[in-house]
């Protein structure tokens, strides 16, 4: 069925002799919002990458089905090709084009999926004049969106850890993505940006009707976020379910939940 | 003392006072069998007029130098740290953007005017010849390895491959090889125009799309090796290209359209103005581009080719446009030499003048037009002097000692270019603070 967005069948994913994923299999259903959870180097981060095409996984597969109901086969995919289908993210430590603005960050997100037309370019002709007037006004749109219509001007390296994980978000929507992609939203923001952070999610949900899978460490969020939870460790799934399932999972506790839990009340 | 000597305005002193003593030596007599250290003596105790005013020995001149020279990098690192101040807080208010606009447009119609009066102020023939070869080619040229290197980023050492293959083309198309022309007939050489920049851009693409998969060095090495490649093609393909002996005559062009006529001849000016024309429509094409989704998706790949791809971007194609849109304006910069200055020899073709521009482009300032321009005019201009009314003892070869030391130089004090681009000027500030992934992209590292 492709109420589906996402389906990884048995993926594996090795780097020499190291396993990084095992025989891992998910679904997203298309308009949820999920979360894959584990404690560090459990491959949360290399299972985004293999969703979009960075890593190619040796075994398994991943099929993404768009809102027309096609379905492309990730792996063996460059990466371009796969954000073009429609799977926008962010990066854990998050990678702006520093040396241009807000604007212009978004902006290349909005005009990279239009074609090239190098001679249009040189001239401004009228399709190209047509394209910045379009792809101006989606910016401004997501810029108002995320809350950064103000900074529009600022270069994006000045921005702060909270300003810059928005923008991303931004310059991720300006694709127009069907699933968005977040690696550690949260990481290296302060309390007050995280609340702002948890709504920012949930709108781009609501509103934009973009499905979103989450990596995150901050439980809070988490918890408070998602409607289904993956749990990864060594590089297997070892749980999934909702939240309060997953609160009461054994096995989640012993290998994440136990240790992050007196962890996070220091 | 020691914290005294560690002051950068100090070290810097040495450092340029070191750099003189080596040019004192280079430039200085020749030593002998039987005193072989009486040359490295006397670099530095020979009588020397200074400047013409009185006599002195060759360190004080040299040390005056040193201290001009010291003096000018001071107050332009002093603009250099205003820059990377910048880098923190730029909010860029609109209308100041638009007034530097319409400053930057009155400038460039100023310069323009200069540039068509010129010729009729400078009238010397050597001049007039090297405003068209040495100086108008070259800010074509420089301008197109400009999109290469200044907007893609990537480090092309054999530009010269496609100066050369626009050349041949016109020899080819205008009947002035051994083999016979493309058509059959002998064309004029207007019509040389698109077929050279069509057969550089393709070049360019079937160089491109292999190798630019390659990172930094390795695509500098590859680029190095194809420049290579032309030139001894050119050279060994006697029975095609004529060898070393050159081409036969390439027709000069001529436009005959009914009342129209008019006949390109052996005076340099009416080619000056014609290469103007095409410097200007190059010019314009090109900042439009900078400007573009094009440029800013070259400036995303350039920065962060990981995040480019994660919206979309594929990096490889823009690279390969680049290097074609580079390629086919050295092809028409070809195409001018050639049916400018009749014939045409492999031995003209080397490393060196890839070298060459490679360094108009960063000592202008890398992707950054007007720098690259400005550039081009100022370093040919004095290589040209140079040439003209050689100081004392200065051989053309010498030329490439001075680059290399200038390019040194502005590596050390002033890497952004003398005209440097405000986005290059960012990027470069940002990664000296260690921010960003500039470096990342450069050393190839990017995961």
């Amino acid at each position: 069925m492709s109420e589906n967005i996402f389906e990884v069948r048995n993926v594996t994913l090795r780097f020499g002799g190291v396993v990084s994923l095992n025989d891992v299999s998910l679904e997203m259903r298309r308009g949820e919002i999920l979360a894959v959870i584990g404690p560090n180097g459990a491959g949360k981060t290399s299972l985004f990458n293999s969703l979009t095409g960075v890593y190619q996984p040796q075994e398994g597969s991943i099929t993404f089905t768009g809102r027309d109901g096609k379905a492309l086969s990730i792996i063996g995919q460059k990466a371009h090709r796969v954000a073009n289908a429609g799977v926008a993210r962010t990066f854990q430590a998050s990678r702006m084009f520093s040396a241009l603005t807000a604007f212009e960050n978004v902006k290349i997100g909005a005009e990279s999926h239009r074609g090239i037309g190098v001679l249009g370019a040189m001239v401004r002709g009228p399709r190209t004049r047509r394209g910045e007037k379009d792809s101006d006004a989606l910016t401004i749109e997501l810029l108002d969106f995320v809350g950064l219509r103000a900074k529009a001007n600022v270069i994006s390296a000045s921005l702060s850890y909270g300003d810059r994980r928005r923008l991303e978000i931004a310059r991720g929507l300006a694709t127009n993505p069907q699933v968005l992609l977040l690696d550690e939203p949260a990481a290296g923001t302060n309390p007050a940006e995280k609340i702002e952070l948890t709504e920012l999610i949930r709108k781009v949900r609501d509103v934009r009707g973009v499905s979103i899978l989450l990596i995150e460490h901050d439980m809070k969020l988490v918890m408070a976020l998602a409607e289904r939870l993956y749990v990864l460790n060594f590089g297997s799934v070892i749980a999934q379910g909702t939240p309060d399932e997953i609160r009461a999972n054994d096995a989640v506790i012993e290998a994440y939940l136990g240790s992050a839990a007196t962890a996070e009340e220091k | 003392m020691r914290a005294f000597l560690r002051r950068p305005i100090v070290r810097r002193f040495f450092m340029i006072g070191a750099a003189m003593a080596a040019l004192e030596v280079m430039t200085g007599p020749p030593g002998s069998t039987e005193a072989p250290t009486a040359g490295f003596a006397g670099s530095f105790t020979q009588p020397s007029p200074f400047f013409g005013l009185f006599s002195t020995v060759r360190w004080v001149v040299f040390l005056f130098l040193a201290v001009v020279i010291w003096a000018i990098v001071t107050l332009w690192s002093i603009q250099g740290a205003a820059i990377k101040r910048s880098v923190t807080t730029v909010t860029a208010v609109p209308r100041a953007a638009t007034q530097r606009k319409s400053v930057r447009r009155g400038l460039g119609v100023v310069l323009l005017i200069v540039a068509l009066i010129l010729p009729h102020v400078i009238t010397d023939p050597f001049w007039q010849a090297a405003m068209v070869e040495q100086i108008a080619v070259y800010v074509l040229l420089a301008m197109g390895l400009n999109v290469v290197v200044g907007f893609a980023g990537l480090l092309d050492l054999g530009f010269v491959a496609f100066y050369a293959i626009g050349a041949y083309t016109t020899a080819w198309v205008t009947g002035a090889l051994p083999t016979p022309p493309l058509f059959g007939v002998d064309l004029n050489p207007f019509f040389a125009i698109p077929i050279a920049i069509a057969i550089a851009m393709l070049s360019g693409v079937l160089l491109g799309a292999p190798t630019l998969r390659l990172r930094g060095d390795y695509l500098a090495i590859v680029t190095l090796g194809f420049g290579e490649i032309i030139t001894i093609f050119a050279n060994n393909l006697y029975g095609i290209t004529g060898g070393s002996q050159g081409t036969g005559v390439i027709p000069h062009p001529s436009i005959d359209l009914g009342p129209l006529h008019y006949v390109w001849g052996l005076t340099p000016v009416p080619y000056y103005y014609l290469t103007i024309v095409f410097v200007v429509i190059f010019l314009i094409a090109f900042s439009l581009l900078e400007h573009s989704r094009v440029g800013r998706a070259w400036t995303a790949i350039r920065e962060d080719e990981v995040a480019a791809e994660s919206v979309g971007i594929n990096p490889l194609k823009y690279k390969v446009m680049a290097f074609a849109i580079g390629a086919s304006t050295a092809g028409f910069a070809g195409v001018v030499t050639a049916s400018q200055s009749n014939n045409i020899f492999p031995s003209s073709f080397t490393l060196f003048f890839s070298i060459n521009i490679l360094v108009l482009v960063i000592f202008g300032g890398m992707g950054s037009i007007a720098g690259v321009v400005l550039g081009a005019v100022l370093i040919q201009t004095v290589s040209m002097y140079l040439l003209h009314s050689p100081p004392a003892g200065y051989q053309s070869a010498d030329l490439y000692i001075y680059l290399g030391a200038l390019l040194i130089l502005m590596m050390i004090f002033r890497p952004v270019g003398v005209l440097p681009s405000r986005r290059r000027k960012r990027e470069i500030g940002l990664a000296e603070s260690g921010e960003g992934h500039m470096d990342e992209v450069l050393t190839g590292d990017t995961p």
